[in-house]
């Protein structure tokens, strides 16, 4: 799959992370969904949920759009040359 | 407190950070890369616990418990539900490309990078302004909130300007001599411990209160608007939406937190914190969350400051004299993790991109300029602190929303070959300028159109950025080159 296709679908789950932080339409359920294990409200709950999804899509985002660099990309490096010229 | 198991804890404690100090000295290298950066070398645990201290500030145990307190559970995810994703992405949305642009051309700060990038020593200037004029007034924010809470926890037996000098004395122990790999090492150590403790104190006050499911019950009957987001006037949906703009998304702005991301030594070690990263905001957050709404059913009726005492409240009453000891570390370590970065970023910054303008620097001499500005903005940072001047609070006020504002050029500068100098110079000064307006009430507040002023200051400086791009001539191929020819063989 082309980089860039990789890169809208990285932007698609942005925008469904966000649209799912900022969902609401689910408030009235605060009051409706009984307290998780006995002590957990919705309001809260709702955010562990958030938590597990949230380390999902990085999973899938770095699957999708994090390629490690190639061996051989730093090794005519600049680095040496620019650190010295600051120095 | 005068517990002597406590005591010993509480000495234990100080010591391990200055052999941390000591010894980190002796395995550094005198060079400006082995002190501000650690010789690039850092693993994934250091670059976990390092962000994730430097994050973490006296905020998140007393101020947020204190909001909790007063909004209920709501405010777990107004504060940092976003956070959650959005900051461990912007590791990778900002932090990856940098750490490339960093390790194969050497830069070392937000200054260098894009001033880099864009080829202007002006953009360069620019970032280093607004960097210091931002972190600055937190840093010394941080000093202040951190002492109060350490005065609050010791009773008022360690006065206020003798805990400035403990936090401060105490975080130059181990940065002096050894660097940004002092400041790790610290914040791999005191990471792991106000985690276990935090979580531990909250299962101490639990039982106290006669069990998680009960304290829970005690709040449906008594308080049930703390269940409810929608009966909270503050978690109103425009500020909920507002909000997103404002902590979540400046974190990889702040230079303490962007320099530890250029110091990671692979690709892999940035892609394992990203992933782990939400779980511990979860879990300190939340920890937080749940110790101000079971205090508000504990010690009912505060409000306001008051309010933010809840966590030190709950420990004197509910705590053994040892917990309340461990409790203490808890607030120094939090604190202390952010003071230190703070204050190696300040110095850093001004050695690498501001002394340079005016004289020829080597690298042994780096390490001394640094060390040197250490202590003096430590100096003046506790002078401030203690005469807390109403111009650099109100600063602090909006510095989050001010490192917010920065993050459309560092984004445009990564990703979009056809941003200008010219369109980031813009970009940069005008959002910032039009914040500072709204935030000193020189503009009428209907022009927000009700939303917090970092969000049409973030849209603007979108706006900025491409339109006075698109006005002006596009960046050089060559220009081009250095940066997304380097991309183009990475992300294919």
């Amino acid at each position: 799959m082309n980089f860039k296709v990789r890169l809208g679908l990285v932007i698609l789950i942005v925008l469904i992370m966000f649209l799912l932080h900022n969902s609401f339409w689910l408030w009235d359920l605060d009051a409706r969904v009984p307290l998780l294990f006995g002590f957990m409200p919705f309001a809260y709950s709702y955010y562990i949920g958030y938590t597990i999804l949230a380390v999902l899509a990085m999973r899938l985002i770095i699957g999708l759009a994090w390629p490690d660099p190639p061996g051989n990309l730093f090794e005519q490096s600049g680095h040496k040359k620019t650190t010295n010229s600051r120095h | 407190m005068t517990n002597a198991i406590g005591i010993g804890l509480l000495l234990s404690y100080l010591c391990i950070l200055v052999a941390i100090g000591v010894y980190g000295a002796r395995v550094s290298l005198k060079t400006r890369e082995d002190y501000f950066l650690a010789g690039r070398g850092l693993g994934s645990i250091a670059v976990f616990m390092a962000l994730f201290a430097s994050n973490i500030t006296a905020f998140t145990i007393i101020g947020h418990a204190g909001f909790s307190y007063e909004t209920g559970y709501g405010a777990y995810g107004y504060v940092i539900g976003w956070s959650i994703f959005i900051t461990p992405f912007t590791y990778y949305l900002v932090g990856y490309r940098s750490w490339l642009l960093g390790k194969k051309y050497g830069f070392a700060t937000q200054p260098q990078v894009f001033g880099g990038i864009f080829n202007s020593k002006l953009i360069s200037l620019l970032f280093l302004v607004l960097l210091l004029y931002y972190t600055l007034p937190y840093l010394v924010v941080s000093i202040i909130g951190g002492s109060l809470a350490f005065t609050t926890v010791t009773e008022g037996m360690v006065p206020y300007w003798a805990s400035a000098l403990v936090l401060i004395g105490i975080s130059l122990v181990y940065t002096l001599p050894a660097g940004l790999r002092g400041t790790v090492w610290t914040d791999v150590f005191q990471g792991t411990l106000f985690l276990v403790v935090a979580a531990f104190l909250l299962s101490a006050v639990a039982r106290a209160l006669g069990g998680f499911s009960e304290i829970t019950a005690d709040i449906v009957e008594s308080n049930p608007v703390m269940l409810q987001r929608g009966l909270s006037e503050e978690l109103a949906p425009i500020n909920w939406f507002s909000y997103s703009f404002v902590n979540s998304i400046a974190v990889v702005v702040f230079p303490q937190i962007y320099t530890r991301i250029l110091a990671a030594r692979s690709s892999a070690n940035l892609k394992q914190v990203s992933m782990y990263y939400p779980i511990a905001l979860a879990v300190i957050f939340g920890v937080s969350t749940l110790l101000g709404v079971w205090g508000s059913v504990a010690v009912p009726g505060l409000s306001g400051k008051d309010a933010d005492n809840i966590v030190p409240l709950l420990i004197h009453q509910f705590l053994t004299p040892t917990w309340m000891v461990l409790g203490l570390v808890v607030v120094l370590a939090i604190v202390k993790s952010s003071i230190d970065s703070q204050l190696l970023s300040v110095a850093h910054l001004v050695t690498d991109d501001f002394l340079p303008r005016f004289k020829r620097i080597n690298s042994q001499q780096a390490v001394l300029w640094g060390r040197l500005l250490l202590v003096i903005f430590a100096a003046v940072a506790y002078y401030i602190a203690l005469i807390r001047p109403a111009a650099i609070l109100s600063i602090a006020g909006f510095a989050f929303s001010g490192f917010s504002v920065i993050l459309p050029v560092m984004i445009g500068a990564l990703y979009w070959p056809r941003a200008t100098a010219q369109g980031a110079c813009a970009a940069l000064i005008l959002p910032s300028v039009a914040l500072h307006l709204w935030y000193l009430g020189v503009l009428p507040e209907w022009t927000t159109l009700g939303f917090m002023p970092v969000f049409p200051s973030f849209v603007l400086a979108i706006l900025t950025l491409v339109i006075v791009s698109y006005l002006t001539p596009a960046p050089s191929p060559e220009q081009r080159e250095k940066t997304f020819g380097l991309f183009g063989q990475v992300f294919k």
